[in-house]
């Protein structure tokens, strides 16, 4: 972190180049992760990643160079992101669950980018996201089933929802810091769940049932999704979704990150005294950290419950909140591109390890603690805001 | 002159302890105060109260015409008074040069909304804090400009009390309170301190200052009014001849038998 911005900046080819490679590599890995049958191959996978992410480690210039590479090309980059994204389903093809995984780890990308808006920018331990995350399913699931709510409309509803419900828990929290703010988060995520089981009008803890499938322009989410001949399977149209929703969530973690409301963050994160000194509003900052995480992860919410067309309290216990807060620490702290990586690789790991049968929470454990220790920042740390260097 | 700050008949009690127990004095534009005074005299907490970071047991501070008696840190900072820390406070994971732009906080206007869906606005807000910082980041003594993508954690004693003072001047602050701000540096390094602090009143003679010092040189350089406080207490007040001269002053220092001697 200490040294200086790299001087020269790679060429138009070079960082072109990189670009493209880099984002191939990672997408065939990816692929290859997914298709990997046996406790082999995983181990396998696993250990290249690990000798992945020691050599940046070792070698903090590659990340100079992705960055710097990113920014001479950034057209490029996300155009080659967008191709590697919108051509994935063509190569898994009629493989749903690969589809599936891919969907939920999407899925928790969006929740994963929404805490690290208070637990990365504010260092807010907010243990609650899987709460707003039940509150968006419901919603929208609720508005769906009892009035006939289109999904497009139940979106922005649930997120509203969502959102009134992160200012609730914000407000109290304002007074409340470090463990005791975790504790008050704990119990609203609880509470939430405990709710939804005993409601009668959320169906208690059978849940919701038969949430009907979004349809857009009178294509129905639930049919095959046919492209230039190519037909997909109906995963496809949420794959899709659920892409579009991760591109917003990057969208908005970006212009926030990159206004005057993530250096605020980031300054209360510091040192609240400081904070207050420079006259940033500590306490509103927090509950916007809290708005903006709820309604992002309403969004979630929503389509996962069209997706999977049947929620209950048990998706949205207070193991899911701590899933997610692995998912941004493993992946790292303020860093967008981490906190996704983190995301993938905490939803698909366990799928994989299913190899190993009764030790796969224990290889899963024995898995993050590794590249902890690999990369004791997260596997793609914080950086610096680059501001150029004019003048 | 009006008078810029006006502190009237300030208390703080901490339970039992009277930390500033009434102090008044006025200031006016474009005047440099020094507070001087033991350790522990209650000089911090006096800044602490004008800032907002205590309410006054009793008392009122006024600044530009309006009350801002328990007014919140972060209003203060708005209405134009800005601080630095005895230890100082930057926010050590973060660039100097951000260090420098949240400074700008109260100048900068880019809400939620403004940032998600006018983002080019947002930018050009950004771009003009970075050209202000950068220009700030060279106006001090030390090259703090060449070290601003550096973690502010990582600097020297002496830049991290430039970088403050860098921060504090961000905010357009039309009272700059500095809480020791020669404390780890060298002779050399607080010359050229008080060579800074002359500069900014000569580029901004309204810029009003007070400086809780130490360092008698640093004083000594800013003579014409000098206050001093022990056990929160103001004891003397006027230019630094007299102050110095005041034997409660020299008892407080010094202790009564040598201020006897």
């Amino acid at each position: 972190m200490e040294r200086p911005m790299p001087s020269g900046a790679p060429s138009v080819a070079t960082a072109s180049l990189f670009v493209v490679a880099s984002q191939l590599a990672g997408a065939v890995f990816l692929y290859l992760v997914l298709k990997a049958e046996g406790g082999w191959q995983v181990i396998g996978l696993l250990a290249l990643l690990g000798a992945g992410f020691f050599l940046l480690e070792k070698k903090p210039r590659i990340a100079d160079l992705a960055m710097a590479s990113m920014a001479r090309v950034p057209l490029l980059a996300v155009a080659m992101a967008a191709v590697v994204v919108l051509a994935f389903p063509f190569a898994v093809g009629s493989n749903t669950y690969m589809l599936h995984l891919l969907i939920v780890a999407q899925l928790y990308a969006v929740l994963a980018l929404a805490l690290n808006f208070q637990l990365g920018s504010a260092n807010i331990p907010n243990f609650a996201t899987g709460a707003s995350y039940g509150i968006g399913a419901y919603v929208s699931a609720l508005l769906a089933i009892n009035f006939g709510v289109s999904f497009w409309l139940t979106l922005p509803v649930a997120a509203l929802a969502a959102t009134l419900f992160g200012f609730l828990i914000g407000i109290p929290s304002m007074r409340t810091r470090d463990t005791y703010l975790a504790l008050v988060t704990i119990a609203f995520g609880v509470v939430v769940q405990q709710l939804l089981n005993n409601f009668d009008f959320t169906g208690g803890p059978n849940g919701l049932v038969g949430i009907p499938a979004p349809s857009l322009f009178g294509h129905s989410f639930a049919d095959p999704l046919v492209i230039f001949g190519h037909k997909l399977p109906s995963q496809a149209n949420f794959y899709y979704l659920a892409a579009a929703l991760v591109a917003v969530a990057i969208v908005t973690a970006r212009r926030l990150h990159g206004s005057r409301i993530g250096l605020a963050w980031n300054a209360l994160r510091a040192d609240e005294i400081a904070a207050r000194a420079q006259g940033i509003n500590v306490a509103w900052y927090k509950v916007l950290a809290f708005a903006v995480d709820a309604f992002l992860a309403a969004f979630a919410g929503t389509i996962y419950a069209f997706y999977v067309s049947y929620i209950s309290p048990d998706n949205f216990t207070f193991l899911v909140s701590v899933t997610i807060m692995t998912m941004v620490i493993v992946g790292g702290m303020d860093n967008i591109f981490g906190v996704i990586v983190g995301a993938f690789l905490l939803t698909i790991l366990p799928e994989k390890l299913r190899a190993f049968s009764d030790y796969r929470l224990l290889f899963f454990g024995i898995v993050i603690i590794g590249f902890l220790m690999i990369r004791p920042q997260g596997l793609f740390p914080q950086r610096m805001r680059d501001y150029g260097s004019h003048s | 002159m009006s008078a810029l700050l006006d502190v009237k008949g300030v208390t703080m009690r901490f339970g039992g302890l009277v930390a500033v127990n009434d102090v008044g004095f006025s200031l006016a534009k474009g005047e440099v105060l020094a507070v001087i005074g033991p350790n522990g005299a209650g000089k911090s907490t006096l800044f602490n109260v004008i800032t907002g970071v205590y309410r006054p047991t009793a008392g009122k501070v006024s600044f530009d015409g309006a009350d801002i008696t328990g007014k919140p840190a972060y209003e203060v900072v708005e209405r134009g008074i800005a601080r630095t820390f005895q230890s100082s406070r930057l926010f050590s994971d973060l660039s100097v040069l951000d260090n420098v732009i949240i400074g700008m906080h109260t100048r900068t206007k880019t809400g939620v909304l403004d940032a998600l869906f006018r983002p080019g606005a947002s930018k050009r807000e950004m771009a003009a804090c970075v050209e202000k910082a950068e220009a700030l980041l060279k106006a001090g003594s030390g090259d703090l400009h060449a070290q601003r993508y550096r973690p502010a954690g990582t600097l020297a004693q002496a830049d991290r009390r430039r970088l403050e003072i860098a921060r504090a001047l961000a905010s357009e602050p039309k009272l700059l309170l500095l809480d020791e701000p020669s404390v780890g540096m060298d002779e050399v390094e607080t010359d050229a301190l008080v060579a800074d602090i002359k500069r900014l009143r000569s580029k901004n003679p309204d810029l009003s200052v007070i400086l809780i010092e130490h360092d008698m040189r640093v004083v000594e350089a800013f003579p014409t009014h000098v206050m001093c406080i022990d056990y929160g207490s103001r004891i003397a007040e006027g230019n630094f001849e007299t102050v110095r001269a005041d034997p409660r002053v020299q008892e407080a220092y010094l202790g009564k038998a040598a201020a006897h001697a």
